[in-house]
């Protein structure tokens, strides 16, 4: 009954035998114990579950498993190497738009889709990809904050450790 | 006064593990051979259960167990003892647990749960207190009046209504004969939700050695442990409690309720956890919601704008249980009178049963109610007096002398509403407005502020502070951290009492009540004050072990020492001196003999003098320490669409001490724009027969970030609090209380109507504005 699902998460190469019924997340959580994916809602309006796949921030609550074959993902915890933090998630702390932090990995996953397209996008284009996560804590102000200060860090290059 | 650490922008201790995905919250927490269950609710929100057929779900795929509430002979609560954890023998919400299923994976659960059959017979619903208050009501619990409740509240019985409250000060029947002006209104805050980000879930796990071990995203640890160790019969010590990570709580997570519905659910299968997360739709309908408050406020002026007297009535539409929510109601009745002295008072409040979701905790808990009433009130006899609203307001300000409607006398150190007046009046009103044009009309609106904590009396938090053998310092707290940055205060506050870097101070992760020292609950903006307190207690223990120590070591008397974080020295000589590491766990003398204590110390704090209610007036010092602020905002409103769109809105608070200035103006730009969510989109909304139309959050309007104000002033003032650690005092739920009367002041500003009943829609001022049209037409 289980049909076998070859793609890669954070670069490295993964296989699942799924029943039909998952989602991505469901792969991610309770497959691979990727658990900086967040399930908010069940509505796809929350956007705490957000990844990106093939380049693309997607929900992965609806994102279907069956879609996987072939599939490049990067979770949060690829964005990482353990040591050093990526710009994106600097910039989230410095600009104090980590507060309660549930959803805090996927509005960094939808960052670091939207500037990996256009590093230069708009503050128009930034509102827009934001537009589809939830923050109950922070009022947005600061996550907008923190989403120019890592187009800042981007563009300067900057490590962090 | 300066202060080395506080005031400073130190970073969040969680901020890494939250921002790499690795902060582990309840629902990533995976326990062997751990189980999960889905709960059954009812289609009628108020029903007799006749029947319950388990037959088919128990054969489905992957199921344990079905469980039900037949023959179930739990009752819990904390104020009044009137919930089940799953429906025995009729439900009174539309969300009520009346069966589960225990499977070995979610879905399989979730599966099973659709093929249990349950027979019902209905019985009226009543959706709001007002009708559930008519004589004829049909009682939503028999028993009312029979339950075991606190001393302190009121239930009357063969009645709907689950507690009464009554506040009496001076003569409010003379008070409103010496008035020469009344105004009065009715003011409606619906059902609306906490909703956090975070879906509220439970884990239970009844061991084999008779212990039960509990996870929740909860703040109440160790009343979860107190209420589950009496519903079975276990001594405290043997259930655990834990709290991981908090995705948000804005209150709800801090009611006791699917804690006991979990725990009934895995009692049937012992030796294994169990764990339930709600969807969304079921946070919405079986945790605990909001609000759900009609307000009947009326207030007498003299001519000069002094005001005599105000009776305000609150009735709460509690839901289906009152248990805690008749705290709500309370605080909404005790705070009517907000930031201003009024001599003469009747303030009541009727806690009624409805076959709504409970109501629980939401930030402000009952204050933005009042203050909504209030506040809007407050302008609109301003110009009924015609007079400058800030006139009238400044001429009615407790301060320094004052009572409030509870007969607590105000200090100096309760802070200066005046001064976060004026703060707001330069943001917001220095510059004339700007003209009504083509597409706009421009308001401006204000409202003044003032909330206590809600305690309880014997209500603290506990500290434990050791000293590591490299002078750095572990400290560990039973304070929630919730996103408001708690763990941020206890560093800083820590680093300032004990004179340290905070880079030496490592701040408790988890709570468990294990391990954790025992804290009431984390709730009503008290953590600062109190736990602050018991840092700066443990401290001082510390220190003065410090210098014990090194007395031994220096040869002096105990007060001829001083300290300065890394060495304890002698005043008069400070080159004689020892570090800190040579004393952390006594001194050890030159042949090994070692003296003086361990460097670890333990204190807890609570409010001084916080009483119950008096029985006979109501009164009693139920806030003891109180943060007050002014709101006030620019809006304009688009004349073709209605739409509201709030351009600037400034706040200003008194708070004592400013600890981390990123995270506080964090805290009020959140709280500002939970309440505009308040004000202009979010409401639960039930039909008829109880069901809630928009239990998700594609019809629950909850705001974006398209939705936020183009500016946000958040201004401070600093009086100092002498109960608070170095002066500071409470913040968390201040922010959302001014915003709504701010708000609905502002669209009178704009366009000449009085709204009483939130949130506006832009349907709403559409309608009003045409409305005006028609009047002015009628009139010329």
């Amino acid at each position: 009954m289980g049909e076998k699902i070859n793609f890669t998460v954070n670069g490295k190469p993964v296989s699942v035998e799924i029943e039909g019924w998952e989602k991505l997340l469901d792969i991610l959580r309770d497959y691979l114990s990727l658990t900086g994916a967040k399930r908010g809602c069940d509505d796809a309006t929350c956007g705490a579950c957000v990844v990106v796949v093939n380049g693309e921030a997607v929900k992965s609550c609806i994102y279907s498993a069956k879609k996987l074959e072939g599939a490049e993902v990067i979770t949060i915890e690829g964005l990482t190497d353990g040591k050093k933090l990526h710009p994106i998630q600097q910039a989230l702390i410095d600009a104090g738009a980590v507060q309660c932090g549930f959803c805090s990995p996927a509005i960094i996953l939808e960052l670091y889709a939207l500037f990996n397209k256009n590093i230069d996008a708009t503050e128009e284009e930034i509102l827009k990809a934001l537009k589809n996560h939830l923050c109950r804590c922070t009022g947005y102000e600061t996550i907008l904050e923190g989403a120019k200060l890592a187009q800042k860090y981007l563009k300067e290059g900057k490590v962090f450790k | 006064m300066e202060f080395k650490y506080l005031g400073k922008n130190v970073q969040r201790p969680d901020a890494v593990s939250k921002v790499t995905g690795k902060a582990v919250f309840l629902d990533d927490i995976k326990l062997p051979e751990m189980l999960y269950a889905a709960i059954l609710t009812p289609p009628y929100a108020h029903a007799k259960i006749l029947s319950i057929d388990t037959s088919e779900a128990e054969k489905s795929p992957g199921v344990v167990k079905v469980v039900t509430g037949q023959g179930c002979k739990v009752v819990y609560g904390d104020c009044i003892r009137d919930r089940y954890p799953m429906a025995v023998d009729k439900v009174r919400y539309i969300g009520e647990p009346v069966a589960a299923v225990i499977a070995e994976n979610p879905y399989y659960a979730k599966q099973a749960v659709k093929k249990i059959k349950v027979e019902y017979e209905k019985l009226p619903v009543y959706t709001d207190a007002l009708e559930a208050m008519k004589e004829d009501a049909v009682l939503i619990h028999e028993k009312n009046g029979e339950y075991w409740h606190l001393p302190a509240y009121k239930p009357i019985p063969k009645t709907n209504v689950a507690m009464h409250y009554e506040l009496k000060k001076g003569d409010v029947e003379k008070g409103f004969k010496e008035a020469d002006v009344v105004v009065e209104g009715e003011f409606i805050y619906p059902f609306g939700s906490s909703a956090a980000i975070e879906p509220h879930g439970t884990i239970a796990w009844f061991k084999e050695d008779g212990t039960i071990e509990i996870w929740s995203s909860s703040i109440c640890p160790f009343i979860i442990r107190e209420d589950i160790a009496r519903t079975y019969g276990v001594p405290v010590s043997d259930v655990r409690v834990h709290i991981p990570e908090i995705g948000g709580c804005f209150g709800y997570k801090s009611d006791v309720i699917i804690e006991q519905t979990v725990a009934y659910i895995a009692s049937f299968v012992p030796g294994r956890p169990v764990k339930w997360v709600a969807s969304r739709k079921e946070d919405f309908t079986s945790t605990v919601i909001a609000h759900g408050m009609r307000i009947r406020m009326k207030i007498g002026a003299k001519k000069d704008g002094k005001l005599v007297a105000m009776k305000a009535t609150v009735y709460h539409s509690t839901g289906a249980y009152a248990d805690t929510g008749v705290n709500i109601a309370q605080g909404a009745a005790h705070s009517s009178t907000g930031p201003y002295e009024v001599p003469n008072c009747y303030l009541e409040a009727y806690s009624v049963y409805t076959n709504t979701p409970p109501v629980g905790a939401y930030r402000a808990y009952g204050y933005q109610y009042s203050h909504f009433a209030l506040e809007r009130l407050m302008s609109i006899l301003a110009r009924k007096l015609n007079m400058d609203e800030f006139e009238l307001r400044e001429k009615n300000y407790l301060g320094e002398g004052k009572e409030n409607a509870l007969g607590e006398k105000m200090w100096k150190m309760h802070g200066d509403v005046k001064k976060c007046t004026d703060l707001v009046k330069k943001a917001i009103f220095s510059k004339p407005k700007p003209k009504e044009d083509e597409r706009y009309f421009y308001g401006r609106g204000f409202a003044a502020i003032v909330k206590g904590p809600k305690g309880a009396p014997n209500s603290s938090k506990g500290c434990y502070i050791k000293f590591n053998i490299d002078g750095s310092v572990s400290i560990n707290m039973g304070g929630a951290e919730v996103g408001q940055g708690l763990r941020t205060v206890v560093k800083q506050v820590t680093a300032e009492a004990l004179k340290i870097p905070p880079e030496k101070v490592r701040v408790y992760t988890e709570i468990d009540t294990q391990f954790s020292p025992w804290e009431w609950q984390t709730i009503g903006s008290m953590f600062t004050v109190q736990g602050g307190r018991a840092i700066v207690r443990a401290a001082e223990r510390l220190i003065q072990k410090l210098k014990q120590n090194a007395a031994y070591a220096l040869r002096c008397d105990i007060d001829m020492l001083d300290y300065d974080g890394e060495y304890v020295f002698l005043k008069s000589d400070p080159s004689v001196r020892i570090s800190v590491p040579e004393i952390v766990r006594g001194y050890m003398h030159d042949d090994g003999i070692t003296v003086g204590e361990v460097l670890q110390a333990t204190a807890d704090a609570r409010l001084p003098r916080y009483s119950l209610p008096d029985p006979e007036t109501g009164q009693g010092n139920m806030g003891v320490d109180y943060t007050f602020g002014a709101q006030g905002c620019e809006i304009r409103i688009d004349k073709k669409t209605g739409e509201i769109i709030v351009d600037h809105f400034a706040s200003a608070f008194d708070v004592g001490q400013v600890i981390n200035p990123v995270q506080i103006r964090g805290q009020v730009v959140g709280g500002v724009m939970m309440g505009i969510g308040a004000t202009l989109y979010e409401e639960l909304k039930f039909d008829k027969d109880g069901r809630i139309i928009n239990p998700h959050f594609k019809t629950y309007r909850f705001p974006t970030i398209e939705d936020t104000p183009k500016k946000q002033t958040v201004e401070f003032v600093e009086t100092p609090d002498e109960i608070g650690p170095f002066g500071a005092r409470g913040i968390g739920e201040h922010p959302v209380i001014g915003v709504a009367p701010a708000i609905l002041n502002a669209i009178y500003d704009a366009i000449g109507v009085d709204f009483y009943r939130i949130p506006i829609t832009p349907d709403l001022i559409k309608k009003a504005i045409e409305e005006k049209k028609k009047q002015k037409t009628e009139v010329s």
